[in-house]
């Protein structure tokens, strides 16, 4: 059977790579105002673009070495051949393009600017030994204790964490604009429903200035509760917390 | 000019390497007695440390005792108290047994790897009487008995190490486990005495049936001998992660049996006898890449050649399960301890885990790509070519999923655009909903370039109905076997005993079950029809739908709600995509066991590219096994027993990743290059005589290479 040939494979991997860029950059943004309802555009952050676009290219390399003839077909369209006045325009276009887009690339990279650093950021700081081994007492109460002390603990909620937290805990609180790291929208599965109880009580209890040296200060605007809620507060708060938003904490998990 | 220089080097390449090997470690212990010399005594932050230093000694009351180390001091420090840490030559001493145990480590996993499929293949050679296989096999353990003197003495050098620079952890570790040191020791002689009669008889036990089953229950024992050996070492260092069995606050062992069997220890010995396999695959693929490059004639690239796809395909067929083993050792650590779980998967080394994730994908991406390269030397293959390109798209997609992080590192101004702590990006696709859907998705596709490899040389078929009564057994026994996986966990899932509000959440699951169930059943119905392919399409179909797209959705849900349920669902992820595996497979076998070939196999016929996407195969698993090394060992942070016995010795810190880069990069330097100095040794008596074999032989192998 003879081998298809593919003489603009060079110029088709290129246009995928375009694609994705535009689509990264300009439809992606838009897709998630809409998506998620937001009043502004969501757009890609800038690690996620080097990294997607990386692997564009990388995809389209693959490709294009995956056999013998599709790797003479790829680099074949950088030879000149009689005739082909497409294929030549294309060429030019190539060879022009090429060096102007690097060098678009090194002027924006290289460019004076002022913007602050990107950081890598630790989502959970290790939870200090002290705080490891505590319990919820009010978790494996009877019913009615435990609806009383969410009860409590919601209206201590609304009272101390909805300024920033919002009256859904969903981080829309009204102080929340005001802050650059907005606060976190508790409702969102892959935040406080990951961590068990004791991990809020000591980000409560501590705050931002307990952070560990590995989260960087910035990481949480949070004030240290210690000093005006007494631990049966916090831990009111947390059950009222955790039922506001509608999730649930992560348990302990007995070993096999 | 240049051209005769670089002859003459290759000709000198082993005396370079060895120079190169030299000047480098010299350069490492200069460098780090100068780093160790200027750096200043770090305490770790949040614990109180003594100040040891070298030369100091340490009085029970914390107080450093001035002089000691010197001849006078000698009496001092015995009055002051036992030792607890000494340093390497005024070399940090984490360092040094960092660096040991990797290395005995790498050894070790390809000492206990290969002999696996090495008595595999051999048994393969024998029943099917291809004496290739069993060529084969003999080669595998010739490496082997190379590197086992190598392990032996980095295992005896690693022991030296703990028991001489930390002498009271390891006290502590030999009152634990002293009655199972002296097994292990004489398991080592088991395994010595195996793995050199296995090999050294290989000749003389081969020229009857009665003396090769001896051969091979030899090869047996080998495997038994030396998993009893990683099984008594697993415990050891499972105990210092999830110690049980002795009074925290004192030490004293209450159960040898529960310190022995601790809660890590079976998930580690299931992960890293798997992984084991995977290494010794991989690292076999790149040797047979390295003699493929080098070979003079066609038929010892058809033999290389076809070394290095049966090293990939041991590599990429131990690699599938390792997502699963790995993610039950992950849930293990997290329930052991939930802060070890945290600062795993959300602290200090998630960004490890992210370095992972682009290793692994990395290991997908060469292995399929290995896959699709060998179409080409396959007459028929072209029916088949255009599938690539969707199989890359998906394997591409998938691998970006795979390494999204939850947290992205993010300037202030881009925060403050997307208004939010999670780009819609990192939210669907950095939490292990997302992570366990794609890795599922990738395995399905890497099985799916498999089964396209496999058919290429394939054409027409004889109809199921016609091939008797071995298909029809074959196919009711997978569906058995699978159907027994299946229905029995959706039952047990009905008696898990959770709260009612959380139980809820497992009728999903239990459904989803019988759904894979009945398309199992359906699919071979389907082939009994005739209609196989069909009933393999349904599979394919119904397969990702589930595992892949419907658990991706609900896997947020049950974060948010039940996350006791994510253990089921997990299990459930499993079932379903390895009944679609097996069932996939037992169909094709059958389905085509007697088809028509349409050419053959060129054996020999690949494009050099595809050898280096085996030597990087061979990188990156030695690369993922430094930094996993580096991981399950980190997670302790200023322990040496975790919660019992606690490190107070000036390295207690948790590395950067800069520096763990630096120096899992120096394991890796280290171990290629030692293991390419063993394999060399192990081939040097053959060189002579093949020298002799291909005389007259020789072929232009510019020429023949396809480029």
């Amino acid at each position: 059977m003879a081998k298809k040939r593919s003489p603009y494979l060079l110029v088709k991997v290129i246009f995928a790579v375009v694609c994705l860029f535009l689509f990264l950059k300009y439809a992606a943004p838009k897709v998630f105002q809409v998506l998620m309802a937001k009043e502004h555009l969501m757009p890609t952050p800038s690690t996620l673009m080097m990294w997607y676009m990386i692997m564009g290219v990388l995809a389209g390399l693959v490709y294009a070495t995956t056999s013998n003839q599709k790797f003479a077909d790829f680099l074949g369209f950088l030879l000149p051949e009689k005739g082909a006045m497409v294929k030549s325009f294309i060429r030019k276009m190539l060879f022009f393009a090429f060096p102007v887009i690097i060098g678009w690339f090194v002027y924006t990279w290289s460019i004076p600017g002022a913007a602050s650093p990107v950081e890598l950021r630790i989502q959970h700081p290790t939870l200090p030994q002290e705080f490891e081994k505590m319990e919820n007492p009010f978790r494996n109460t009877d019913a009615e204790t435990q609806r009383k002390c969410i009860e409590e603990g919601k209206i201590l909620f609304q009272t101390n964490c909805r300024p920033c937290h919002g009256s859904k805990a969903d981080g829309n609180g009204p102080f929340a604009n005001s802050f650059r790291l907005r606060p976190i929208n508790f409702q969102d599965p892959g935040t406080i429903a990951t961590v068990v109880d004791n991990y809020l009580f000591w980000r409560i209890k501590e705050g931002g200035p307990g952070l560990p040296s590995e989260a960087t200060p910035w990481d949480s605007a949070m004030p240290a509760w210690k000093d005006d809620l007494k631990d049966d507060e916090v831990w009111k708060i947390i059950m009222g917390e955790y039922d506001t938003a509608g999730v649930m904490p992560r348990q302990r998990e007995k070993t096999e | 000019m240049n051209k005769k220089i670089f002859l003459h080097l290759r000709k000198r390449s082993s005396v370079v390497v060895l120079l190169f090997f030299f000047l480098l470690s010299s350069f490492v212990s200069v460098s780090l007695r100068a780093n160790a010399a200027e750096a200043p005594v770090q305490p770790t932050a949040g614990v109180e440390l003594p100040q040891f230093e070298a030369g100091k000694a340490q009085s029970p009351e914390g107080k450093v005792t001035e002089g000691a180390g010197t001849g006078t001091a000698a009496v001092e420090e015995e009055e002051a108290g036992p030792v607890q840490y000494r340093t390497f030559f005024g070399i940090d001493s984490r360092l040094i047994v960092w660096i040991v145990s990797e290395l005995h480590l790498m050894f070790a996993a390809f000492v206990l790897g290969v002999p696996i499929f090495a008595v595999i293949v051999e048994i393969v050679g024998f029943k099917g009487g291809d004496i290739r296989y069993d060529k084969m096999a003999k080669e595998f353990t010739k490496l082997l008995s190379a590197a086992f003197a190598t392990t032996a003495s980095l295992g005896g050098l690693l022991g030296f190490c703990l028991f001489g620079l930390y002498p009271e952890f390891m006290s502590h570790m030999t009152n634990v486990f002293a009655p199972t040191m002296y097994v292990y020791a004489l398991m080592f002689f088991g395994e010595a005495f195996t793995l050199y009669g296995y090999y050294y008889s290989w000749e003389i036990l081969k020229n009857s049936a009665a003396k090769k089953w001896f051969h091979i229950f030899l090869g047996i024992l080998l495997n038994l001998f030396g998993t009893g050996l990683m099984f008594i070492t697993n415990s050891w260092a499972t105990f210092m992660m999830s110690p049980a069995g002795v009074v925290p606050a004192t030490g004293k062992v209450l159960s040898l049996y529960h310190a022995f069997y601790n809660p890590l220890w079976m998930p580690v010995n299931i992960h890293r006898l798997i992984a084991n396999v995977c290494f010794g695959g991989f690292i076999v693929g790149a040797y047979a890449a390295v003699k493929f490059l080098g070979s003079k004639s066609q038929e010892e690239k058809a033999h290389y050649d076809w070394m290095g796809y049966v090293g990939n395909f041991i590599g990429v067929g131990a690699l599938i399960p390792l997502p699963f083993a790995g993610y039950w050792l992950g849930r293990e650590i997290y329930s052991t301890s939930p802060v070890m779980g945290n600062i795993m998967m959300g602290g200090a080394f998630s960004w490890t885990f992210i370095i992972q994730a682009v290793l692994i994908g990395f290991l997908f991406i060469g292995a399929n790509y290995y896959l699709w390269l060998g179409m080409s030397r396959i007459k028929g293959s072209e029916r088949y070519t255009g599938y690539i390109k969707f199989l890359t798209m998906i394997v591409f997609m998938c691998f970006a999923v795979w390494l999204t992080p939850h947290n992205l590192p993010l300037s202030g101004e881009e925060r403050a655009m997307i208004g939010e702590q999670y780009h819609p990006f990192s939210k669907y696709f950095g939490v292990m909903a997302a992570k366990n859907a794609v890795v599922n998705l990738i395995i399905l596709t890497t099985f799916f370039s498999f089964l396209i490899y496999r058919r290429s040389n394939k054409g027409d078929m004889v109809p199921f109905s016609e091939q008797g009564k071995v298909g029809k057994i074959g196919i009711m026994a997978g569906v058995v076997f699978c159907l027994l996986m299946l229905v029995s966990y959706a039952v047990s899932l009905n008696f898990v005993e959770l709260e009612a509000n959380m139980k809820v959440f497992v009728k999903p699951l239990i459904r989803c079950l019988y759904i894979q169930a009945f398309t199992i059943c359906l699919a071979a119905f389907l082939t009994f029809k005739n209609k196989g392919k069909l009933g393999q399409a349904l599979l394919f179909i119904v397969t990702p739908c589930i595992a892949v797209l419907y658990f991706w959705y609900y896997g947020f849900e049950v974060m948010q709600k039940a996350n006791l349920v994510l253990r089921y669902l997990s299990v459930t992820q499993v079932s379903i995509v390895m009944s679609c595996l097996i069932m996939n497979a037992v169909i094709d076998i059958f389905m085509f066991r007697k088809a028509k070939l349409v050419g053959g196999i060129e054996w020999g016929k690949m494009p050099v590219r595809s050898q280096y996407a085996l030597l990087l195969l061979c990188v990156v698993i030695v690369i993922l096994m430094g930094l996993m090394g580096f991981i399950r060992s980190g997670l302790r942070m200023d322990w040496h027993i975790y919660g019992v016995l606690q490190d107070t010795s000036q390295w207690a810190y948790t590395p950067s990743l800069a520096y763990m880069g630096r120096v899992v990069g120096l394991i890796v330097a280290l171990f290629l290059g030692l293991v390419t100095f063993v394999f060399w040794l192990a081939n040097l008596g053959d060189k002579k005589e093949k020298a002799k074999g291909y005389e007259g032989n020789e072929i232009d192998t510019h020429s023949e290479e396809s480029h």
